[in-house]
Formats: C-alpha cells, structure tokens, sequence
C-alpha cells in the first residue's frame, strides 16, 4: 500500500477551509497532488499555501489550452525533507483571460507569469512589468503561439511575412 | 533537431550554451542600480514541437533543450512518461541511469568551473580543469556511445549496459576526479586570485533565494537545503546515501565550493552505485500511446532543479508538454545578484549561476546620470574587469 496520507490531509484541509472554491482534487500518487480551484480565488488559496502551509516555491507556471478555457497551472513546492508538489489550477475564460498576479504573494513567479502572457495571451492583473520576454520584437499583438488554433504552418508563414 | 524547428521562433525558451541574452543594467558609476532581462534569442518553439511528435519522437527531441545536460532532460521526461504509462522501471536499469546522470554533474560541474576561472582571468585552472573533464565525457562515451546527447535512455529502461570492463573503468575514473576535485577544492579556499574576485561578490542572501525561487547549486550556496534528490527521489537516489552541499555565505565563492564539494559527492554515489548494482534485466517493453491524464517530474539537473509538465489524451503524441529548464529559475536571482555590485563583477556574477555562457554576449549599460547608453561585448566587459582589478 502506497502511503499518501499527508497529501490526503492537505486535499481535506483545503476542501474544509475553502469549501465551492475548490473544484476538484486529485491524490495522484506520493508527493503528486492536483487541485483545480475557482479562478476568482486563486489569491487567497495560494496565500493559505505559502504562509500556512509552507508551499512557498513555485517551480513554474504551466499554460494549457483546453478549448474555450484557458488552465494556468502553479506548480508549488513544499518546504520538506520529502515535498509535496502541488499543481494547482484555475481555468479561466479564452474571451477574457484574466487572473490576479502571483508575485506579491511568491516574488519568484515573476518571469514565469510573463512566459504564459507571452505564449496564451494570459493577462496577470497587478504584476509589474508584462513587457516581451521571449518572442521576437516584431512579434504580431495577438498571436499566442502554443494556443492550439495556432497551428506550426501559419506561425511560420507569420514568421516569414516578418522577416521581409 | 531538423532545420524547421529551428525557425519556428515560439515555444519556451531553453537557458542552453553559447546562448545569446539581453540584459540591460542601470549603472551609477560603476555600481549598477537596475538590471532588465531579454531572453528568447534562440527561442526554438520546442514546446510546439513536442505536441506534433510521438512519445518516442519526443524522447530525442527532448536532450536537444540542452547540450550539456541532455540526460538531465531525458531522465526527467522518461521518469514522466513511464510514471504516466504505469510501468516499473528494473532496479538495473534505475541505478545506470543515476551513474550517468553523475557522470553528466561531474562533466557539467567541471565545465563551469573552468567557465568561472575563465571569467576571472585564470586560465590555468581552466585548463586543467577541462583536461580532468575528459574523462567523465569519455566514461559516458564508454557506457552510451556518445559524449554529449548520450540517448541512455529508453521508454522502460536503458539501451546499454553496463560491462565489468566499463565497471573498473568507472572506478578508476571516478578515483582520478574525485582526488582533482579535493585539490580544486584546496585551490579555491586559499588561492588568493579566487577569493579576491569570488568572494563577497554577488551576494544573494537566504531570503532572497527562498523568495525568488532560485533552483540548485546558485540556492545551495546560499545555505537553503533544497536537493531534488533528496526530497522528491527518482532512479536509485532513494537507496544511495550521499550528503546535501550547502554553504552560507551566499557569495560567487559559496557556489565555487558547493559545485566542487557535489563532483566530489557524485564520485562517491557512482562508487556506491557500481559496488551495489543490482543484476537483472535493463528495461521492459513500454506501450507506444500514454493513457489520458497529467504527470508532473522533477528531477535536480547540474544546474538546479528540472520540471516538466505532461498532458496526455490517449494517443501516441502529448497534448501538452511543459519543460522549464533549471536557468530560467535563476534569472530574478541573478537580477538581485547584480544590483548593488560592480560592473566588473558582471561576467563572474553571471557565469556563478551557471547559465549557459554567451546569455552574457550583450550587454548594454545605462547611465543614471545622463542617460547615455553604450553596448559592451563580452570580451569588452571582461578587459575592463581585468583592468579595474589591475591584473
């Protein structure tokens, strides 16, 4: 029998404190958690986490195209000898991606937030500087090269008129 | 990686070697107030790329993030994939891969600490040190059959393995580097050319490091106790003791120590990995096509700590696959490094976090006072840092 019973613990405390906010929860297997919580409350879960919990790490920020919606996973590291790794996500709306910043209540989130504005178009209220980080300086506005209508094809043919 | 990939200009962007990266520095003087980050020079649209690929496909393209730590990316994506799979990886095949995975630390390691003597303008050590690097690459050519892009692993286990021959050749060689390591180790805290450009520069305290997520060897040696191995094992790391490096001076001369201290580690786990191998087969058969779900995997690459990101949706190819390289976890650190410091110190501040070098080949200052600017090459950058400290 595989032990997860601190990852089980941590799953039932956020369920307890935070009730409809959280959307689902899956126990995937030892120091492997995934939580899906209601976008609107992403501030005051990733606070709970940091501050009580120890998950004070952000390892990086995934971006995830799901159709009409948007998922931004937090991947959040405990302080531990043995850590969990928490991925929590919030799915937001395609027409108006928006979410609050994670760098007041993690700093080292900052560059991440700026990769998944860049790559889905993910606009994060509050954070400092939103400027290019990694498409080149020409790069179209509005074109978020790893949503999935965005195909390899038309990318490169966008590259190729801004190249001329 | 073919020549369309290289064109497509989307995807994540790798921190990987001869780099080319764009830091604009606000400089008072010679004290520099602010730093600004551009990256993606050469942004290859990897991320993209792994949604058009199959799982095996993926397994190659995956080394290509990084030159130096390709088994780094490979292990943590095949930990992944298998773990997504279901499969049990043979016990054999789990401690080769921690040998190699070593072996690639001892090279990269190495590596960086002849780039850092380099930036220092002690070029002796370089060379020295590059030599003794020889011979973890030729190890890895032995067990692999290549000394970069090593291709050692496969769905399910390993390709090769390993002889009693490559056996004794791994002690002997393990016993050269670990003997050059202590007496690299023995240079660095008494040389007086390294402490008097290392020491006390680029400081990075413990707070910072915590709050800003910075990820291996650059957070160690600001004493924060952080080591995929050890608190998130894969491969064999659970069964091979071996100690956490941490230092607390937080400076260029901390992560000098705490590099050269982890060669001589890596020595040691590949001595107990090949006194304790255990027998039987190398791999088993995985499936081609990974059932729907996600799969998170960390791993400590040489640089710090590696992650990636899986979604699957039943096919043979990932609908989603995240890689964040352990460099890009460094930069807000670096930032902080640098402020407050001296433009001379730029080139050893940088190259201390290991990234991969020529993200430093431009460099534009701003004058605080006047608003002038002015663009320094590299080799610019590092005569005039021989120049201010009179060598």
């Amino acid at each position: 029998m595989i032990e997860t019973k601190r990852e089980q613990e941590i799953v039932d405390e956020l369920k307890e404190k935070f009730g409809q906010k959280i959307i689902e929860t899956k126990v995937q297997k030892p120091r492997r958690v995934f939580v899906t919580i209601d976008s609107n409350s992403l501030i005051e879960v990733a606070e709970y986490l940091a501050h009580e919990k120890g998950f004070t790490h952000v390892s990086t920020i995934s971006g995830l195209d799901l159709g009409k919606e948007l998922g931004v996973i937090y991947h959040l590291i405990e302080e531990s000898d043995l850590a969990i790794t928490l991925s929590l996500r919030a799915n937001i709306p395609k027409e108006n991606p928006k979410l609050s910043t994670l760098v007041k209540v993690i700093p080292g989130s900052v560059l991440y937030e700026r990769e998944v504005h860049e790559l889905f178009g993910v606009i994060f209220t509050g954070h400092p500087d939103l400027s290019p980080l990694i498409l080149p300086e020409k790069w179209p506005s509005g074109v978020y090269p790893l949503r999935k209508e965005w195909k390899v094809e038309d990318l490169k043919a966008k590259i190729n008129r801004m190249r001329k | 990686m073919s020549e369309s990939t290289y064109t497509v200009p989307i995807g994540p962007q790798h921190p990987a070697l001869k780099e080319p990266e764009n830091f604009t520095l606000t400089v008072d003087g010679e004290e520099i107030i602010d730093v600004k980050i551009r990256l993606g020079y050469v942004h290859r649209g990897g991320e993209k790329a792994f949604e058009s690929r199959t799982y095996v496909q993926n397994m190659y393209l995956i080394e290509r993030v990084c030159g130096i730590c390709a088994m780094a990316h490979q292990l943590c994506y095949v930990n992944n994939i298998e773990s997504m799979m279901e499969i049990e990886v043979p016990p054999r095949a789990h401690y080769i891969r921690t040998i190699v995975a070593e072996l690639e630390r001892i090279h990269s390691h190495l590596l960086w600490l002849g780039v850092a003597a380099h930036e220092i303008g002690f070029d002796t050590l370089f060379m020295y040190v590059w030599r003794d690097r020889e011979i973890s690459l030729d190890l890895m050519e032995e067990i692999t059959g290549n000394r970069v892009l090593h291709a050692a692993n496969t769905l399910g286990g390993v390709r090769r393995d390993l002889s009693t021959d490559i056996i004794s050749k791994l002690r002997k060689g393990s016993k050269i580097i670990r003997e050059r390591a202590e007496y690299y180790k023995k240079i660095g805290l008494t040389e007086k050319t390294i402490l008097k450009r290392a020491a006390g520069v680029g400081i990075l305290p413990y707070k910072d490091a915590v709050e800003l997520c910075a990820v291996g060897p650059t957070t160690r040696a600001s004493g924060v106790k952080k080591d995929v191995r050890k608190f998130d094992p894969y491969s064999a790391y659970d069964e091979i003791p071996f100690d956490l490096i941490t230092y607390d001076s937080c400076d260029v001369a901390a992560r000098i120590y705490v590099r050269v201290d982890e060669t001589i580690e890596s020595t040691k786990i590949i001595d107990y990995a090949i006194s304790h191998l255990p027998s039987g087969p190398i791999g088993v058969k995985a499936p081609r096509s990974v059932p729907p779900g996600e799969g998170v995997s960390l791993l400590e690459a040489p640089r710090g700590e590696d992650i990636h990101y899986c979604k699957s949706n039943g096919t043979d190819k990932p609908e989603r696959y995240k890689v964040r390289a352990p460099t890009l976890g460094n930069w807000a650190s670096m930032a902080r490094m640098l402020i407050g410091g001296y433009v001379a110190d730029v080139p050893i501040t940088l190259a201390a976090i290991d990234p991969c070098m020529s993200c430093t080949d431009r460099m534009t200052f701003v004058d605080a006072n006047s608003d002038k600017t002015w663009t320094w090459s590299l080799e610019r950058l590092r005569k005039h840092a021989k120049k201010f400290y009179g060598r």
